[in-house]
């Protein structure tokens, strides 16, 4: 078990390493640093605060003080954007925040191979602006596109928005240098080459070092992937009167065989009922828009138009009605906005309240929608019945697969919490109704997490059951990679490795 | 220089759109003050301030599609082109 032991001394140390400006003990900069977007226990917070935080601006610079934390045995924990919603980059031990936000630099653009090469605190919103001038883009966009990084896109293997046609963080990193627990600086990828696609050469190695969550080192640099900047956009969002119809019609169109779409997204009646609260696309909708099927599209303009064309007589002949242009494509260019808005919370009496956002993100095959969204909602709903402070804000079902939009679908129900009222009982309710929400994934042969990563409390727990015999091999690694439990400690039950001591 | 304006500063009386929501200007939607008591008090707002932010919202959308693609295409000029 890792020890905190920062004192005097070390930060002296730190600072000898990343400098005497990029050394923060103080108060404000700790207790920032002690949470991310996701539902928290407020009346905790103190738990989380980390003894210190660096911002180091070189790749050596992280490999000296993972070297010193292995020395003293003080805990490591890894900060990009701090937009993760699963906990990873919230330090349960205390120790050495590392946040890479001051590594943000462009190192090399080469437009005859393809690439640019990053530091880990570059968002994507800021490296577009400058790709978008050579006609190129990097194109991963999450729902946090103006506000996660690089770094903390690898350590999550996040989900795209627009991953159906451009694939998802892991099929857009090429290769990247990591800093390993124990220090070392090393480059992984598809083989040897910085900028190669695929290899058969050894191991894949990029996938192990990618959706850690910082368990197993920190990434210091990336070789990212360049597409043509797109010529032309199409959004079509389509009403159904019912979930059937409208479950049905997003499977046509994810798997319409057309190259340019980038997403399906199915949106429930307990979404549409949420977005009248307070959207004003969704405000003036009749009453029988009680699902709205989303779709987007990009290429070049050759290709797009008449790929839009098809779309929209499938959406059509399925059963939907298309919802007009300015909120087809107001509420596309929204997909960026929606999420992290305070005041849709309400009572069930209808009052406004302060609530914060919780999103379920598990990978559900197709088939299984319909079953996992009613058992889903009954779980939320039993909550909601004990506790007046967890809203149900509706689920959405998106297309998961990167490059081939079908089969699975990256599934949300949306919860709101009143983090202020929070105490021990209803936190305890909640981590139990995350862990049967996560059961309920598994049962249907699904995963627990398609982009966030699942170390939160509750789900965390049946990860060994969702891994089955992976789960034994993932504690080897860990340990051998990381033999003193360095990296970001306590996640993902990770201790079990080194339950008989450290090796 | 344009001096102060009442009209400026106090937004029109609203009209009720459904149980939940009310509306003062045209295409602006507004959670009923009612539901806005208890717990979290609604902001008093300027008009010329709540056309500020409508007006940049439509910027921050007309960015966001620019910010994509060099084009947007529209589905209702597809479909009429059909028809
Ligand atoms: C409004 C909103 C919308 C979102 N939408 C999406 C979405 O559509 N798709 C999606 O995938 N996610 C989404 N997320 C979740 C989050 O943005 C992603 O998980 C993102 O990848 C986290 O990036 P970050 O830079 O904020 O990382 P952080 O939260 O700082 O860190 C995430 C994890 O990576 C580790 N880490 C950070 N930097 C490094 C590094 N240099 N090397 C190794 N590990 C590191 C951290 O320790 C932590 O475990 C959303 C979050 C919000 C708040």
């Amino acid at each position: 078990m890792t020890a905190t032991m920062v004192t005097d001394p070390v930060i002296d140390e730190l600072i000898g390493i990343c400098g005497p400006d990029n050394v923060f003990a103080d108060r404000s900069s700790r207790v920032n640093r002690a949470r991310v977007p996701a539902p928290f226990p407020v009346h905790r917070w103190a738990e989380h605060v980390p003894d210190v935080v660096v911002l180091p601006t070189t790749a050596e610079q992280i490999s000296e003080v993972v070297k010193l934390a292995n020395r003293y045995r003080i805990p490591v924990v890894p900060r990009a954007g701090g937009t993760g919603l699963t906990d990873g980059a919230v330090p349960l031990r205390q120790g050495i925040v590392v946040d890479v936000k001051l590594m943000n630099k462009i190192l090399e653009l080469d437009l005859d191979d393809r690439t640019v090469t990053v530091q880990p605190g570059i968002n994507m919103l800021k490296l577009n602006e400058e790709l978008q001038k050579h006609g190129v883009i990097y194109p991963d966009d999450p729902a946090s596109y103006p506000c996660s990084l690089v770094g903390g896109r690898i350590g999550t293997s996040g989900w795209s928005l627009i991953g159906g046609r451009y694939g998802h963080t892991r099929d857009l990193v090429i290769s990247f240098q990591i800093v390993l627990p124990t220090g070392e600086l090393i480059w992984v990828g598809d083989g040897g080459g910085r900028k190669v696609r695929k290899s058969s050469t050894g191991y894949q190695l990029k996938h192990l070092f990618m959706g850690h969550q910082g368990t197993l080192g920190i990434v210091t640099e990336a070789v990212l992937e360049l597409v043509p900047r797109p010529e032309a956009e199409f959004a079509a969002f389509f009403s159904y009167p019912d979930y059937e119809t409208a479950w049905r019609s997003t499977g046509a169109l994810a798997k319409s065989g057309l190259a340019t779409l980038a997403g399906v997204v199915l949106f429930d009646e307990w979404k549409l009922a949420y977005l009248r609260r307070d959207d004003e696309a969704y405000i003036p909708q009749p009453d029988d828009v009680r699902c709205v099927v989303a779709t987007a599209m990009y290429g070049t303009t050759d290709e797009v138009r008449p790929g839009a064309k098809r779309l929209l007589r499938i959406g059509k002949d399925t059963g939907g009605a298309y919802l007009g242009d300015e909120i087809s494509q107001g509420d596309w260019a929204s997909r960026h906005d929606r999420y992290a808005t305070p005041l849709h919370g309400r009572l069930r009496d209808g009052q406004v309240v302060p609530m914060s956002w919780h999103c379920e993100d598990a990978s559900i095959n197709w088939t299984q929608l319909p079953a996992v969204r009613e058992k889903w909602h009954d779980i939320v709903a039993r909550l909601g019945d004990r506790f007046r402070i967890f809203d149900d804000w509706g689920m959405f079902a998106y297309t998961n697969g990167a490059f081939k939009p079908w089969g699975d679908y990256l599934t949300e129900i949306d919860v709101g919490i009143w983090e202020q009222e929070l105490d021990d009982e209803a936190w305890d309710a909640w981590v139990t109704a995350k862990r049967d929400i996560a059961a309920v994934s598994i049962a249907h042969g699904g995963s627990i997490s398609a982009c966030h990563g699942a170390c939160r409390e509750g789900e965390v727990d049946l990860v060994p059951e969702e891994l089955g015999g992976g789960w034994d091999v993932m504690k080897k690694v860990k340990r051998v990679l990381d033999p003193l439990n360095i990296m970001n400690p306590g996640k993902y039950l990770l201790d079990q490795a080194y339950e008989d001591g450290p090796s | 220089m344009i001096g102060f304006r009442l009209s400026a500063q106090r937004p029109p009386d609203p009209r009720r759109v459904n149980d939940v929501v009310v509306q003062r200007f045209d295409h602006v939607y507004e959670v009923d003050p009612a539901l806005m008591r208890d717990h979290f008090q609604q902001h008093d707002l300027p008009a010329w301030d709540t056309r500020r932010i409508v007006d940049s919202r439509w910027e921050h959308l007309a960015w966001m599609h620019a910010h994509w693609a060099d084009s947007v295409v529209s589905g209702e000029e597809l479909m009429s082109a059909e028809e």
